[in-house]
C-alpha cells in the first residue's frame, strides 16, 4: 500500500533525524534543568498534574489544536480542554475521591456531534437520564451514549466513583476517528485511605512525589491530515506513524510539566525517584498506565520490575485477600485497559569510588575511560553521585551524579516516528543520588 | 536453603597472586590516566584491555549472514528480492548484525570474526548470586565500512542495574569498533531473562543482536518431591519443587523484516514504522530448520568454535553454520520439561502446544506468586507472549510411551507459520518428541540431549 508509495530514507535523512533529535535531547535536557532550577511555576516539573475541586464538577470543551512531534511535525488535534481554557492532548487528568459525585459538562465546538463515556463507571447519567446508546430513526447506531452536537452543544455526564482507580474517559462518537483525533483523558479516583494510596490496602501505598501517569497513545498523521482537510479516512488505511507518552514523543517526553514551548502537550513522563531506603525514602513510585492504542503495547522499564497491583481500577487479589501482584519487565499495556503498578530501584552494589583494592565496595571490572568508551549524554560517571570530568569536546546533562534507566515500548518499531529513529514511546526515570546530595 | 554460590575468581584474588600486580604496574606507566573529580583514577581500556579478572564469557558485536530458505521480492521490480540477498555469500541468504562467543580466542582470532555474528546470540547463565563478567569486543560491521556503530550489551530485566551495566547509550557508554567494556552482573532474581545490544536498538535489535540468559535459582541442587517426583534442578525458589524440571530448552523468538535487512546490506534504512515482518524465528531458524542439530565440537553449542576461532556447523547443515541452536526438544517418557521462552521479536507471539498442557510458572523471571504467596501459576496450552518478555512454563510428558511420540509446538498465529510465504509449514515452529523411557541420558545443558 503506502509501503511501495513512499521512498526510502537515504543515511542522510536518518544521520539528519539523529542529529535532530540529539539537539531536541540537549535542547529539553537543558530546560529540565532550568525549570528545575528556577523551582516550579504551577505544577512539579514532574509527576501526575491533576485537574480537581473541591465539588468535582468539570467541564470540558471540545476544541481543535495541533501538537508537535520531535521530527518537528505538526499535527491537527481535537482536544479536551478544562472550560474556557487552551486546547490540550490528552484530555486533563481529572483527579477525584472515592465516593464522590462527579459531574462533568461537555461543551462541543467541533464540526461534529461528541459525547464521553467512562468505561468502568457504572450507573453513568447523562443529562439526567440514563446513559443510552443512541440510535437514528431507522435503527442505526449513531453514538455509544448522548451526545454534545455539533458547533456549540452541551451534555452533561454524572455518576458516583464508588472504587478507587486508574480509568479512562473517551470520546463516544465515531469513537475510531474521535479517540484518535484526542478527545480522551484520565480519571484518577483516590481511595478513602488517603491520596498517597492506590487503593484501599496497605500495600498500595506509594510516595506522594513519585506518582506517575503514563497515557500510550499513537497518531496516523494522515488520518489527521484528512479530518483537518474536512475528508473522510478509512480506517483500512489506518497506520499508526507517532507513538507517545502522555501527549508527547521523546525526548518531549523528559520536559518539564507545562513546558511553555509544548502548548497543548502539558504532561510530562520523566520519573524522579531515589534509592529505596527503610527510613529515608521507604515507599515506592507508582505509574499510572493507560493503553489507548489499537493494539497491546508492551512497555518495558529497565533496570527494576514494575508490580502490576490492579487492571482497570481494580486490585489484584483472591477473594480472600491474598495480593495476586505481577512483577514483569514487560508490561502488557492493552488498548482500552489501564494498570497501575508500583517500582523501586534498590543500591544493591553500593560500589564506592573510594574505596580501597580488596574493599567489598570495590567497582568489579576496570573503570571506563570516556575518552574510548563514548558517555550518553546523562552519564556522569560509574558511580551514583559522583561525576567524572567530561572529556574534551564532550557534553553532559548529568547533573549530580544521577542514574537514569531509560523506560520504553518493546515493540522497538514504536520507539520510531515515521522514518525518524529516537523519537517514540521513550522516557527516563531518574534515580538521584540519597539525601543530603549536591542536586540542583 | 542451601545457598551455592560461584565466585569466579575476584580482581583481589588475582592481585594477589602477583601476576596482576605486574600488569597493573605495566598497565599504569604506559597507558593514559585520567583521573576523575572523586580522585579516582581512570585507565584507558583499549581492546587490548589487561582485565584484572579474566571475563566469564567474550563476546564480540559484528555482522554476517545466516540461512533462510524462500524468496521475498522487491515490490515494482523483476527479478530483485530482498531474500536470498544479491550480496550473500554462497549457501546463505540474509544479512545480520549479532553476538559470537569468542571466550578464549587469540586477539587475531578474536577480530577474524567480523562478519561472522551468529543467529540468535549465545545463551549462557548465571547461578544466583554469583559474579559474571561478560566482555564485549566491537569488531565492527564487514559489510559496512561507512557505518561506525558502538554496540553494548543490555541485560533485559536486570533488577537494580547500574547504568554503566546497563548497555542503554544515553546513560551508559558505547563499546565503538575496536574496544572493549566488561560488564559485571551479581543476579539475585533466578528466572528467564533476554539480552540485546541497545545502541540504535530498533536496528540493531531486529538485525540480529538478541540472545537469552537465565539465572539459576539457589535451590538447585536441593531435593524437593512434587507430585510424586523428586527434582533437583528448579526454575525458582518455590520452597516445594512446583518449579521443578528435569529438561530445560530456551526458545528464543525472533522476527525478520526482509526489507530492513536487506536495506543494511544495501546501504539504506527503512521506515520502521512500515516494520512488516515475514519470517518467524525460533533460535535463529524456521523450522523445519528448527530440528536440526546442534551446531558446535561435537554437536555442543556451548563450544562453538575450532581451532581456527570459528563456528563448527551441524552435522549435515553447513549453511547453519552460524544458527547453531536446536529447538527440536527431546524427553523420555514422564520426564518434565522446563520451556523458557523468550520474545525478541516486535509483535506479540502465541505459541501453542496441542496435546499438552503446559504449566505457566513464572513470567519476567518472576514465579506466579503474589507477594504473600499466593499461587497463580495456571495450565494453559497457549501463552501470549509480548515483546521483550518471558513466560516459564512446564510440561511433563506422558508415561508409558514406547516408541517416539512426537508432538507440534508453534506458533498460533497461523500468518506466521510459514517461510518467506512458500507452501507448506515454516517459521515459529518445532517438535517435542517423547522418547520411551531411558532413552536419553540426564541432561548436561539447555537445548541439548544424548542418547543412553
Amino acid at each position: 500500500m503506502n509501503k511501495t508509495a513512499r521512498l526510502k530514507p537515504t543515511r542522510r535523512s536518518f544521520i539528519l533525524g539523529l542529529t535532530l533529535a540529539m539537539v531536541a535531547l540537549a535542547f529539553i535536557a537543558y530546560n529540565v534543568i532550568q525549570v528545575a532550577a528556577d523551582g516550579p511555576v504551577a505544577a512539579p516539573a514532574t509527576g501526575i498534574v491533576c485537574t480537581e475541586n473541591a465539588s468535582s464538577t468539570f467541564t470540558l470543551t471540545a476544541k481543535e489544536g495541533y501538537i508537535s512531534m520531535a521530527d518537528g511535525n505538526q499535527i491537527y488535534m481535537w482536544g479536551l480542554a478544562e472550560g474556557r481554557d487552551d486546547f490540550q492532548y490528552p484530555g486533563p487528568v481529572l483527579c477525584v475521591n472515592q465516593h464522590d459525585t462527579v459531574t462533568i459538562v461537555l461543551h462541543n465546538t467541533l464540526i461534529e456531534d461528541t459525547s464521553l463515556v467512562f468505561p468502568g463507571q457504572v450507573d453513568v447519567l447523562a443529562n439526567g437520564g440514563p446513559m443510552e446508546p443512541q440510535f437514528d430513526g431507522q435503527g442505526n447506531l449513531t453514538s455509544l451514549t448522548e451526545v454534545a452536537t455539533a458547533n456549540g452543544g452541551s451534555v452533561t455526564y454524572k455518576f458516583v466513583v464508588n472504587e478507587p482507580g486508574t480509568y479512562i474517559y473517551q470520546s463516544g462518537t465515531n469513537p475510531g476517528i474521535q479517540t484518535q483525533m484526542g478527545l480522551w483523558g484520565a480519571l484518577v479516583v483516590r481511595p478513602s485511605m488517603g491520596p498517597d494510596y492506590a487503593y484501599n490496602d496497605a500495600t498500595t501505598q506509594f510516595n506522594a512525589d513519585s506518582e506517575y501517569m503514563m497515557m500510550l497513545s499513537e497518531i496516523d498523521p494522515l488520518l489527521h491530515q484528512a479530518i483537518e482537510r474536512g475528508e473522510s479516512f478509512n480506517m483500512n488505511d489506518y497506520n499508526a506513524r507517532y507513538f507517545l507518552i502522555n501527549g508527547r514523543t521523546f525526548p518531549d517526553t523528559l520536559a518539564p510539566n507545562n513546558a511553555n514551548w509544548l502548548p497543548g502537550q502539558p504532561y510530562s513522563s520523566l520519573s524522579h525517584i531515589y534509592p529505596y531506603h527503610p527510613v529515608d525514602y521507604p515507599l515506592p513510585a507508582l505509574d499510572r498506565f493507560i493503553g489507548m492504542g489499537v493494539e497491546g503495547y508492551p512497555f518495558h522499564p529497565h533496570a527494576f520490575n514494575a508490580q502490576i497491583i490492579a487492571r482497570d481500577g481494580r486490585l489484584l487479589q483472591t477473594p480472600l485477600g491474598q495480593d495476586l501482584y505481577e512483577e514483569r519487565f514487560s508490561l502488557p499495556i492493552n488498548p482500552g485497559q489501564t494498570s497501575d503498578a508500583l517500582y523501586a530501584w534498590t543500591d544493591t552494589y553500593k560500589w564506592n569510588p573510594d574505596a580501597a583494592p580488596g574493599d567489598a565496595d570495590e567497582f568489579p571490572v576496570e573503570i571506563p575511560n570516556q575518552q574510548n568508551l563514548p558517555p550518553g549524554l546523562f552519564y556522569g560517571s560509574p558511580f551514583l553521585g559522583n561525576q567524572d570530568v567530561v572529556p574534551v569536546a564532550g557534553h553532559s546533562f548529568n547533573q549530580c551524579g544521577e542514574f537514569y534507566h531509560i523506560a520504553h515500548n518493546h515493540n522497538l518499531q514504536q520507539i520510531t516516528g515515521w522514518g525518524v529513529v529516537l523519537i517514540g514511546q521513550i522516557t527516563f526515570t531518574r534515580i538521584d543520588p540519597p539525601l543530603p546530595n549536591n542536586c540542583p | 536453603m542451601r545457598k551455592r554460590i560461584n565466585r569466579t575468581v575476584k580482581r583481589r584474588d588475582f592481585l594477589k597472586l602477583g601476576g596482576g600486580v605486574l600488569a597493573g604496574a605495566a598497565l599504569s606507566k604506559y597507558l593514559p590516566r585520567t583521573v576523575g573529580q572523586s580522585g579516582a583514577v581512570v585507565e584507558a581500556a583499549g581492546f587490548s584491555q589487561v582485565a584484572a579478572t579474566p571475563a566469564d564469557i567474550h563476546l564480540v558485536g559484528t555482522d554476517g549472514w545466516i540461512y533462510l530458505p524462500g524468496e521475498i521480492a522487491i515490490p515494482g521490480t523483476v527479478n530483485q528480492f530482498y531474500l536470498p540477498d544479491d550480496f550473500a555469500p554462497p549457501g546463505l541468504t540474509a544479512y545480520m548484525f549479532g553476538f559470537r562467543d569468542v571466550t578464549g580466542l587469540t586477539n587475531d582470532q578474536v577480530f577474524a570474526q567480523k562478519m561472522k555474528c551468529q543467529a540468535t546470540a549465545p545463551l549462557f547463565w548465571v547461578d544466583e548470586g554469583q559474579e559474571y563478567r561478560l566482555k564485549l569486543t566491537n569488531v565492527g560491521l564487514a559489510m559496512r565500512p561507512d557505518l561506525i556503530d558502538e554496540h553494548t550489551v543490555h541485560w533485559h530485566g536486570f533488577r537494580n542495574a547500574w547504568p554503566i551495566f546497563d548497555g542503554e547509550p544515553h546513560s551508559s557508554v558505547r563499546v565503538p569498533i575496536g574496544r572493549s567494556l566488561t560488564y559485571f552482573y551479581q543476579p539475585f532474581h533466578p528466572g528467564t531473562y533476554m539480552y540485546h545490544c541497545h545502541v540504535e536498538e530498533t536496528e540493531h535489535v531486529h538485525m540480529g543482536m538478541t540472545g537469552s540468559v537465565f539465572v539459576r535459582p539457589a535451590q538447585n541442587g536441593n531435593a524437593y518431591t512434587y507430585n510424586g517426583k523428586t527434582y533437583h534442578k528448579f526454575a525458582y525458589n518455590d520452597g516445594d519443587g512446583s518449579t521443578g524440571y528435569d529438561r530445560e530448552y530456551v526458545i528464543n523468538l525472533t522476527d525478520f523484516w526482509a526489507e530492513a535487512h536487506w536495506a543494511d546490506s544495501h546501504v539504506q534504512l527503512p521506515d520502521w514504522t512500515n516494520f512488516n515482518a515475514e519470517i518467524f524465528m525460533m533460535n535463529g531458524r524456521v523450522y523445519p530448520d528448527t530440528l536440526a542439530p546442534n551446531g558446535g565440537v561435537d554437536g555442543n553449542p556451548f563450544n562453538l568454535n575450532d581451532a581456527n576461532g570459528d563456528a563448527v556447523a551441524p552435522v549435515g547443515r553447513p549453511e547453519l553454520q552460524y544458527q547453531p541452536l536446536t529447538s527440536l526438544i527431546e524427553v523420555n517418557a514422564g520426564e518434565t520439561v522446563l520451556l523458557r521462552f523468550i520474545n525478541l521479536s516486535f509483535s506479540k507471539q502465541s505459541m501453542t502446544v496441542p496435546g499438552l498442557k503446559m504449566r505457566v510458572v513464572g513470567t519476567d523471571a518472576t514465579p506466579l506468586r503474589g507477594t504473600t504467596g499466593a499461587d497463580h501459576s495456571y495450565d494453559t496450552h497457549t501463552i501470549h507472549i509480548g515483546s521483550g518478555g518471558t513466560f516459564d512454563a512446564i510440561f511433563t510428558a506422558p508415561e508409558n510411551v514406547t516408541s517416539v511420540k512426537t508432538y507440534l509446538l508453534y506458533n498460533r498465529n497461523f500468518n506466521r507459520l510459514h517461510n518467506a510465504g512458500a507452501a507448506g509449514y515454516g517459521g515459529q515452529m518445532t517438535e517435542i518428541r517423547v522418547h520411551p523411557a531411558g532413552t536419553l541420558k540426564a541432561q548436561s545443558d539447555p537445548n541439548t540431549a544424548e542418547l543412553a
